[in-house]
């Protein structure tokens, strides 16, 4: 399991357009930041194939409206759901 | 709030982020909030002590989700205690009985089988059959029920007309017995009404506070942080605190004092012969108001009557009073100097004489606070008395400031053990079954043939009354601890023990109460939420509706009784102990436990069953049902009037103000408001007369019941005044010897409510006080080769428990003393008590007996 | 504590390692994934080290990493820094809220130690100062509004000293007194005990490292009373007598209340309540 988050810097005012662009990739998710041009992005995936959060971010930076894109914060795991959750709760 | 573990790194992935790029995220993002829309928020009456916060408690989708102390309430202003902070938990542990579970083996009952689910019907039809069977066979005391002051005002009500009318049986009894009692017959004895004079607004009037075996810092946090801030914010304010170990008060104590177990009976007598000797008394008062009389003395122990001790004893369960003169009152406390009290009590003498001062400066307003260090006491109603003497010597009573105030273990000790009577002695509004009128007045107002309520004595108008077998009924009250020893002797054969949890509290477990719960011939019936030791040891468990899963009143320790509305319902087949209570009846024909003679009075009644009779009435079942709402036009459940097709509620609460608040009543002063007003209100101190409340009673212009002009009045006594009782200092029961050469104390912790089976399922109050530890003394643990935080053994000559030695926790106990908290199910010290009792309140003393300690 | 439970706590640990990894992450932006930094020159805030630790430096020069003292404490509350942590590998450390030291008085972790790691000049568990308790959120703290908790109160085992209850008048109510919890340096130690009971869902109270709990006053100001009480007198001349011109009635106190008017309201020989007047006998007086 792979998750990460991400900052994307847009062009001015261009946030709200690029966060929808942006919710056509699959595991992507835009929690904030529209209104400041700074869009907070998680990306997940469930580690279906080799690569597919990186190939992501990278696709990301191509993005039209896109500046720039910094990671911020990654998690890989391998233990299973259930430990964690009972951890966790 | 349950998270998934994807949920949790992803909020921590995006907190990340977005305090790096210093962005706010809208509140919904956050993983941590979650607003309070839709939330319908009610008032509660606390569930544990008797301090009676009141709180709000929050409902969503049928389910408690927050809570809050009430802001409104007078008496917690919003403010709870720990226990408090986490009511809502305690309806929501994960082993809540949902199903009545009865002992079978091949699909029968039996003693020795295994648990199993049974339907209501069955739980009922198996009870029903024993409780006949044995009601015929053993007379009015071959059954009995165990109640409780946490039960609400209408179950206990129920629960007294199931017993005394329908089973014709004064084998009733509630757990405060092992609380309130000796604070009960004092009053009476003292007053001859029961319940404080006073009220809690007393903590912001004295000067001087007096703690007497109250540990109020726990046991009462939300009165005690009145009490500090009294003490911090009025200059000259000072507080005493007594007891037998140091406990949380002393950390507030201007004067601290450590005595001798039993000798607060000998330092009450020495404040007595201060005040006199210095002629400090108001001699105008007690002229005016005042009897002086004496009791009689060495009445043993409560044991059984074959125990060496009681042989002894002259008196044996004497409490008769006869009058004396103040002379002679005088001569009586002479003995008690302060050298010879100070070397009894071992007490610094200095200190001894600042606490006389404070109780003799006719300038200082005075407030005596107790709990069971003087209620649990084998010499409880004595020791209860000599402190209302002193009061009572210096007229420092029923007014602002000037208290001698009984607290309340229990949230509704008052609302419903005592005001509602569910004592073997006691009807409701402090009627008695030993009178005659009483039980007639109770009998007309039940709409019963006279003759049905068992007398005290058996006798009615001279005559015998006569049993369902035939015989005459004979005497007919067996109180709390009496009742285990008729379990075990085989006397009684079925007890129905509801909302508490009487194998865990009740004293000596080892040769009293768990061979006579599972004495073969016996059949037990616990009714209870949770798993309990006490529903380990039962026959039949029925699963029980808690607190707000019902429409509840309690009445706390200042007479205020306080309503809720059912909030959200119970689980699974879980049923309120009033549903229990009228639903059994059911079971019940009124021939199974009336003689021919009784019911040929009133023929009407042949062929019905006890719910007919008793609740089917015209009175009980008069209000139909309606919807529950408050004041915003929320609607709420009431379950029981679903069921039942009426009211029951209301219809309980009215029938019972028939003997309170109506004309014509023989006890007056006990009068309430009627069911819709408690709805609205923040609770209501009784007397209620013309809707306004009752602060000071016996008090011209507080007390509507004193008439203009006379100033003081007492009027619980037929000649208006008080009884200033003489007692001595007697020994304790069991002092410790050269064998079991300490005291053992036993008593509760701020943490824990009682037995520990609600707050012990909350795992933050689990977490912060898991175990029962034994606070000793140091030097104690020393010379067992013990130290802070190893196993130690308990040994009286009744059993043994180990737990862990604290020598530097909460309470710090004196060389001589440990003190071991009763919560805890893995160590129950009950094994180690001894089932001694006040001869004259029945009440059990837990906080004296001989005890060894080794290494375990 | 079991073997599954204690298999959940270093799979619980690894996790908040991998957490800080990344969080560490965050200066190496451009790196990509996994990159972080191995060696950690601090640990976490939450990590404490056993009785009698050495200062950070020192203890890490000092520990050879035998594990001894893990084995020995009865409580199992010690762990060893596994590859990954935040913490250098095969150091003992232990975390209040899950597993607070006991405080044995024997101190078996520092018998244990062959180094001195672990100071074996330390006797007395009650000297020991493994990090300091810091009442951290008083927002949250119930104490704060009046409710009566002090469960971090009752359950610290330098009772009273370590923690004390301030008690202070509640304004909101009026009629209650606030008991704020106060952590005194000079007698906690740090064993955890207080914020493995807070029950709050997250610790108000926390023990962290001394170097992170405890503010420092300048190094040249002193607080004058308490030179003044350690001296016994004062440091300086003692302040002279001082006379007041002042109307007839009034005092002047300098070092207490100030100005007394004297006979203003109050003491005359009546009680407010007149039922005490009326209530006293004369007779007998």
């Amino acid at each position: 399991m792979n998750i990460c988050s991400l900052i994307v810097h847009t062009k001015p005012t261009q946030g709200a357009e690029v966060c929808q662009r942006l919710l056509g990739f699959q595991g992507v998710e835009v929690h904030g930041g529209t209104e400041e041009d700074k869009l907070i992005v998680t990306i997940e995936d469930e580690g279906e194939s080799m690569s597919p959060v990186s190939d992501t971010m990278n696709a990301l930076r191509d993005v039209k409206g896109v500046v720039n894109t910094v990671l911020i914060y990654h998690y890989g795991g391998e233990e299973s759901m259930e430990e964690m959750n009972r951890e966790i709760n | 709030m349950k998270l998934t573990r994807r949920d949790f790194i992803k909020s921590n992935a995006v907190a990340a982020a977005a305090s790096v790029a210093g962005v706010t995220l809208p509140v919904s993002q956050s993983v941590a909030a979650e607003a309070d829309d839709g939330i319908r928020w009610d008032k509660a009456a606390c569930r544990y002590c008797g301090t009676g916060c009141s709180v709000l408690m929050g409902v969503k989708d049928g389910k408690v989700v927050a809570s809050q102390g009430d802001p409104d309430a007078p008496v917690n202003k919003g403010l709870n205690c720990i226990k408090g902070y986490f009511l809502p938990k305690i309806l929501y542990g994960e082993d809540r009985l949902t199903k009545p579970l009865l002992r079978k083996t091949n699909g029968k009952y039996d003693k020795n089988g295994k648990f199993e689910a049974v339907s209501w019907e069955e739980a009922f039809k198996t009870m029903a059959e024993k409780w006949v069977a044995a009601r015929k066979a053993k007379g009015p005391k071959g059954v009995g029920m165990f109640g409780s002051g946490q039960w609400t005002v209408w179950e206990g009500y129920a629960a007294q007309k199931l017993l005394k009318a329908g089973f014709r049986s004064n084998s009733l009894e509630p757990n405060a017995r092992h609380c309130m009692a000796s604070a009960v017959g004092a009053f009476m004895r003292a007053f001859g009404i029961d319940e404080p004079m006073g009220c809690y607004d007393d903590l912001e009037h004295a000067d001087v506070f007096v703690l007497w075996g109250a540990n109020m810092a726990e046991m009462h946090p939300i009165l005690w942080s009145r009490l500090t801030d009294t003490r911090l914010t009025k200059p000259g304010c000072e507080v005493h605190v007594l007891s037998t170990f140091e406990h949380r008060c002393y950390e507030l104590a201007d004067n601290d004092m450590i005595f001798e177990p039993q000798t607060d009976l000998a330092i009450l007598n020495y404040i007595a012969n201060y005040i006199i000797q210095n002629k400090a008394y108001n001699k105008e008062f007690i002229d005016k108001h005042v009897n002086f009389t004496k009791t009689p003395t060495d009445i043993g122990y409560g044991l059984r009557a074959n125990d060496p001790r009681e042989k002894a004893a002259k008196n044996r369960n004497k409490g008769k009073l006869t009058k004396i003169s103040f002379e002679e009152y005088a001569k009586s406390v002479e003995p008690y100097t302060l050298e010879y009290t100070s070397k009894l009590s071992k007490v610094p003498k200095d200190k001894l004489l600042r606490l006389a001062k404070a109780y003799a400066d006719p300038k200082k307003k005075v407030s005596s606070y107790w709990t069971m260090g003087f209620n649990q006491h084998t010499r409880g109603v004595w020791v209860n008395g000599l402190c209302y003497n002193v009061h009572l010597l210096m007229g420092k009573i029923s007014e602002p400031g000037n208290s001698p105030f009984s607290l309340t273990g229990q949230p509704s000790a008052c609302g419903t053990a005592r005001e509602v009577g569910t004592f073997t002695h006691r009807l409701p509004a402090d009627l008695v079954t030993k009178k005659d009128a009483h039980c007639k007045f109770a009998e007309k107002t039940w709409k019963l043939p006279a003759g049905t309520i068992p007398r005290a004595n058996g006798k009615t108008d001279g005559a015998d009354q006569t049993d369902i077998s035939g015989k005459p009924m004979g005497k007919t009250l067996i109180h709390a601890v009496a009742m285990h020893r008729a379990l075990n002797d085989g006397k009684m054969n079925t007890f129905w023990v509801m909302c508490n949890n009487n194998m865990q509290a009740a004293a000596n477990m080892n040769d009293e109460s768990y061979p006579g719960w599972r004495n073969p011939d016996n059949f037990i019936t616990v009714s209870d939420p949770y798993p309990t030791v006490s529903a380990q040891a039962a026959d039949l468990i029925l699963p029980t509706a808690m607190w707000i899963e019902k429409e509840g009143a309690y009445g706390n320790a200042e007479r205020r009784t306080q309503f809720w509305r059912q909030q959200v319902a119970a689980p699974g087949e879980a049923k309120s102990d009033v549903w229990q209570v009228m639903e059994f009846a059911k079971y019940v024909k009124v021939e199974d436990v009336w003689p021919a003679d009784l019911i040929a009075k009133m023929p009407e009644y042949a062929g019905k069953t006890l719910f007919d009779v008793l609740y089917a009435n015209g009175q009980v079942d008069k209000f139909p049902v309606e919807q529950v709402t408050d004041s915003r036009g929320n609607k709420y459940d009431n379950d029981e009037s679903a069921d039942f097709g009426f009211y029951v509620q209301k219809g309980l609460f009215e029938e019972y103000r028939l003997f309170n608040s109506v004309e014509g009543i023989p006890k007056k002063g006990h009068e309430m408001a009627d069911f819709d007003t408690y709805h609205k209100v923040r609770g209501m101190r009784w007397p209620v007369i013309d809707g306004k409340e009752t602060l000071w009673r016996f008090r011209e212009g507080y007390d509507p019941h004193v008439a203009k002009g006379d100033g003081v009045k007492f009027y619980g006594k037929p000649d208006g005044k008080a009884n200033i009782i003489t007692a001595p200092y007697e020994p304790a029961a069991e002092p410790p010897d050269k064998e079991y050469d300490l005291w053992l104390c036993t008593g509760r912790v701020l943490e824990h409510w009682h037995s520990g089976s609600m707050t012990r399922r909350v795992p933050e109050l689990y977490r912060a006080v898991p175990d029962a530890v034994v606070y000793m003394h140091p030097k104690d643990a020393k010379k067992r080769r013990l130290r802070n935080g190893a196993l130690a053994k308990l040994t009286t000559r009744r059993g043994e428990i180990v737990c862990k030695v604290d020598t530097k926790g909460r309470n710090k106990c004196p060389e001589g003393l440990i003190f071991v908290p009763w919560f805890d199910a893995g160590r129950l010290v009950n094994k180690l008590t001894l089932d001694q009792t006040d001869p004259l309140s029945k009440e059990t003393d837990y906080k004296k007996c001989g005890v060894k300690v080794t290494r375990a | 504590m079991s073997e599954t439970e204690r298999k959940n706590e270093i799979n619980r640990r690894q996790f908040l390692g991998n957490m800080l990894k990344t969080a560490c992450g965050v200066g190496l932006v451009g790196l990509g994934l996994g990159a972080y930094s191995k060696r950690a020159s601090t640990m976490p805030a939450n990590y404490i080290r056993p009785p009698g630790a050495l200062p950070e430096e020192d203890f890490l020069g000092a520990c050879i990493r035998c594990g001894l003292c893990v084995r020995d404490c009865p409580y199992d509350i010690l762990f060893l820094g596994e590859v990954g942590d935040e913490v250098a590998t095969g150091t003992p450390y232990f975390i209040a809220r899950t597993g607070p030291c006991e405080m044995c008085e024997d101190i078996p972790c520092v018998v244990a130690c062959p180094t001195n790691a672990l100071d074996h000049d330390l006797k007395d568990i009650e000297d020991s100062r493994m990090g300091l308790a810091v009442l951290i959120d008083q927002e949250n703290c119930i104490a704060f509004h009046g409710l009566r908790c002090e469960v971090c109160f009752n359950v610290c085992p330098i009772r009273n000293r370590a923690i004390t209850l301030d008690m202070q008048h509640n304004t909101r109510s009026g009629k209650h007194a606030l008991f704020i919890p106060v952590v005194h340096s000079e007698a906690c130690t740090g064993c955890g005990l207080c914020e493995r009971a807070c029950i709050l869902e997250e610790a108000a109270i926390k023990v962290f490292p001394m170097h992170l709990a405890k503010g420092e006053l300048g190094k040249h100001y002193r607080l004058g009373w308490e030179e003044k009480e350690k001296a016994g007198k004062s440091l300086v001349t003692p302040d002279t007598e001082h006379r007041y011109n002042l109307p007839e009635g009034v005092r002047y106190d300098l070092q207490g209340e100030g100005l007394i008017i004297e006979g203003e309201a109050e003491e005359t020989p009546f009680s407010s309540n007149p039922l005490d007047t009326l209530n006293s006998g004369f007779m007998d007086k």
